[in-house]
């Protein structure tokens, strides 16, 4: 068991834990788009930033990367770290002046001008590698990745074509924090990452209820007959 | 954004803390208990509750034990809305004070059917009025059912309940359902919108908008109740579903008076998909199942013309 303070108050934390997860499990406010309890820590939205005080030694970490060590001493709002993350959240909103999360908390943190000149190419999307690690972790077909560097890095398919492992579940769709990712149900057809795919059309009732292929990747896992998913779930 | 079917992957992204915890005594099967829990794992762990007098706060708190793990305040049947809207004035006195941390608190109150479109419905609009910011939960299963089933202003034509029960001289519940998410909308509130437990994502998307609105939000959640539907308890989900995609209880949402549809469920199951196996409906002859197609779906086809779906 560690012990070490944040803002001042005691708490208690398993070894190898990371500074965030326990805060938030304290009741701490700090905010974070990148860390998803599921999928655990990437640092890459950079807005969890605290100051980390140990010794005499003092440092702003992204908390979600920090692991808890005895006696340090964790400030979650002192003037250095609201400096650092006012500053990155101008750059998120810079980046992504569409995305509503983001309009909320530079309101909420008082970016009130943003110095920079606004991206509109961009979307909502914020590369918080998120809906990749959920694609690869919790559905396991990694059809998404990152593309291209810098400027123009993206998040996409290979190649930027129409995806053969894709199984458009949407679980990329549920988890991004932004809301970036489009997609849309229409006439038995699911458009997802730029590519159509077609609904199973239920043999009982005729109304499209999944993805073909998503069907089908659930029969090749679960080794349950692709008839019987075939059905909906209200007819089966 | 509805998202049929990807539950299997999907349920794996759901916050995984729990707020409304086990060992409370709601029926089973009961969809209402799991419309709050996925509601509060949405909303988190800075939220006040206010909660009318219903089902959910009956079998909730049985003195002295309790299911909550956020700050709960029972009220009376009437004034869920009214208290909700003192807890927001007291938290900004004390925030300007400087007794409470300035932070993003979420004021929720939570009323069954009766509560809000009966009995609560003057504080309620009292409080959309004067515009506090907090969210209203309707969860509405269509009676007044922890007092045993007496019919209320949201139970539908034709149901039988102990109040309005079929026989020589009647055919249950003698008037329509009343539309409270109108009513909410005509309040020109931020966000309004109706979900179902039965599309978990959907629900839990809605309650993340209801947060971030700048005023009031409504949510009006159709909670099966399997013993005053007289339902079989497994089935609560499928109900649920049946609701939507016969077009008695559609999904839509109101933004700052733009109304959108969540689900477009065409084309439409016969309402007598969804009356099937429920007791409440059971005596219903084809003429008033006739009479409730025909109302469902021009129901259904003047919030299409509201929503824009052609």
């Amino acid at each position: 068991m560690i012990e070490f303070t944040i803002d001042g108050k005691k708490v208690k934390a398993t070894e190898g834990e990371f500074i965030l997860p326990v805060a938030l499990r304290e009741g701490f406010d700090i905010p974070t788009l990148c860390h998803h309890e599921a999928l655990g820590s990437d640092g890459r939205c950079r807005i969890c930033v605290v100051e980390v005080k140990r010794g005499s030694r003092k440092r702003i970490v992204t908390s979600c990367l920090y692991p808890v060590a005895d006696g340090i001493e964790v400030s979650t709002n002192a003037p250095d770290v609201m400096l650092v993350r006012k500053s990155v959240l101008e750059l998120l909103y810079a980046r992504c002046p569409e995305a509503e999360v983001l309009g909320h908390l530079a309101k909420k943190y008082g970016v009130e001008n943003v110095r920079y000149s606004k991206d509109h190419d961009k979307g909502k999307c914020i590369l918080c590698n998120i809906c990749i690690r959920a694609c690869a972790e919790i559905v396991g077909v990694s059809a998404l990745g990152f593309s291209g560097k810098g400027m123009s890095k993206k998040v996409t398919t290979p190649f930027d074509e129409p995806s053969d492992t894709c199984i458009a579940c949407g679980a990329c769709v549920v988890a991004c924090p932004t809301g970036h990712i489009f997609m849309k149900d229409d006439k038995g057809v699911r458009t997802i990452w730029k590519k159509k795919f077609p609904l199973a059309q239920c043999p009982e009732c005729s109304r499209f209820h999944a993805p073909v292929e998503q069907l089908q990747y659930i029969s090749k896992v679960t080794n349950v007959p692709l008839e019987t998913l075939m059905v909906c779930q209200d007819c089966r | 954004m509805i998202m049929p079917n990807i539950e299997l992957y999907a349920a794996n992204v759901i916050p995984k803390e729990e707020y409304a915890v086990s060992g409370h005594r709601a029926c089973q099967g009961c969809a209402e208990i799991l419309a709050v829990r996925l509601a509060l794992k949405a909303l988190g762990r800075d939220t006040i509750l206010t909660m009318a007098t219903g089902c959910m706060e009956i079998v909730s708190t049985p003195f002295p034990t309790t299911d909550w793990k956020l700050p709960w305040i029972h009220v009376a049947f009437e004034n869920a809305a009214a208290v909700a809207s003192g807890v927001d004035i007291g938290l900004k006195i004390l925030m300007k004070k400087g007794k409470v941390k300035k932070s993003d608190i979420n004021i929720v109150a939570i009323g069954g059917d009766g509560g809000t479109s009966d009995i609560g419905l003057q504080s309620l609009s009292g409080a959309f009025e004067r515009y506090h910011k907090f969210i209203y939960i309707c969860v509405d299963n269509e009676a007044y059912m922890n007092t045993g089933v007496q019919r209320s202003s949201s139970t539908p034509f034709g149901a039988m309940t102990t109040t309005s029960p079929p026989g020589k001289l009647s055919m249950g519940q003698p008037t329509w359902k009343k539309n409270m998410v109108k009513i909410a909308v005509a309040h020109n509130i931020p966000y309004v919108a109706t979900a179902c437990p039965s599309y978990p994502f959907d629900l839990i998307e809605k309650v993340k908008k209801a947060k971030m609105a700048d005023g009031p939000a409504y949510l009006h959640i159709l909670s099966v109740c399997p013993t005053g539907w007289r339902t079989a308890s497994d089935l609560s989900i499928r109900y649920g579903r049946l609701a939507v995609e016969s077009g008695v209880f559609p999904l839509y949402e109101v933004e700052n008076g733009t109304y959108r549809l969540s689900l477009n469920p065409e084309p439409l199951r016969p309402v007598t998909d969804y009356f099937k196996g429920q007791g409440r409906f059971r005596h219903l002859t084809d003429e008033y199942i006739d009479k409730i197609q025909k109302r469902t779906i021009k129901e259904w086809e003047d919030l299409k013309t509201l929503c824009g779906v052609k």
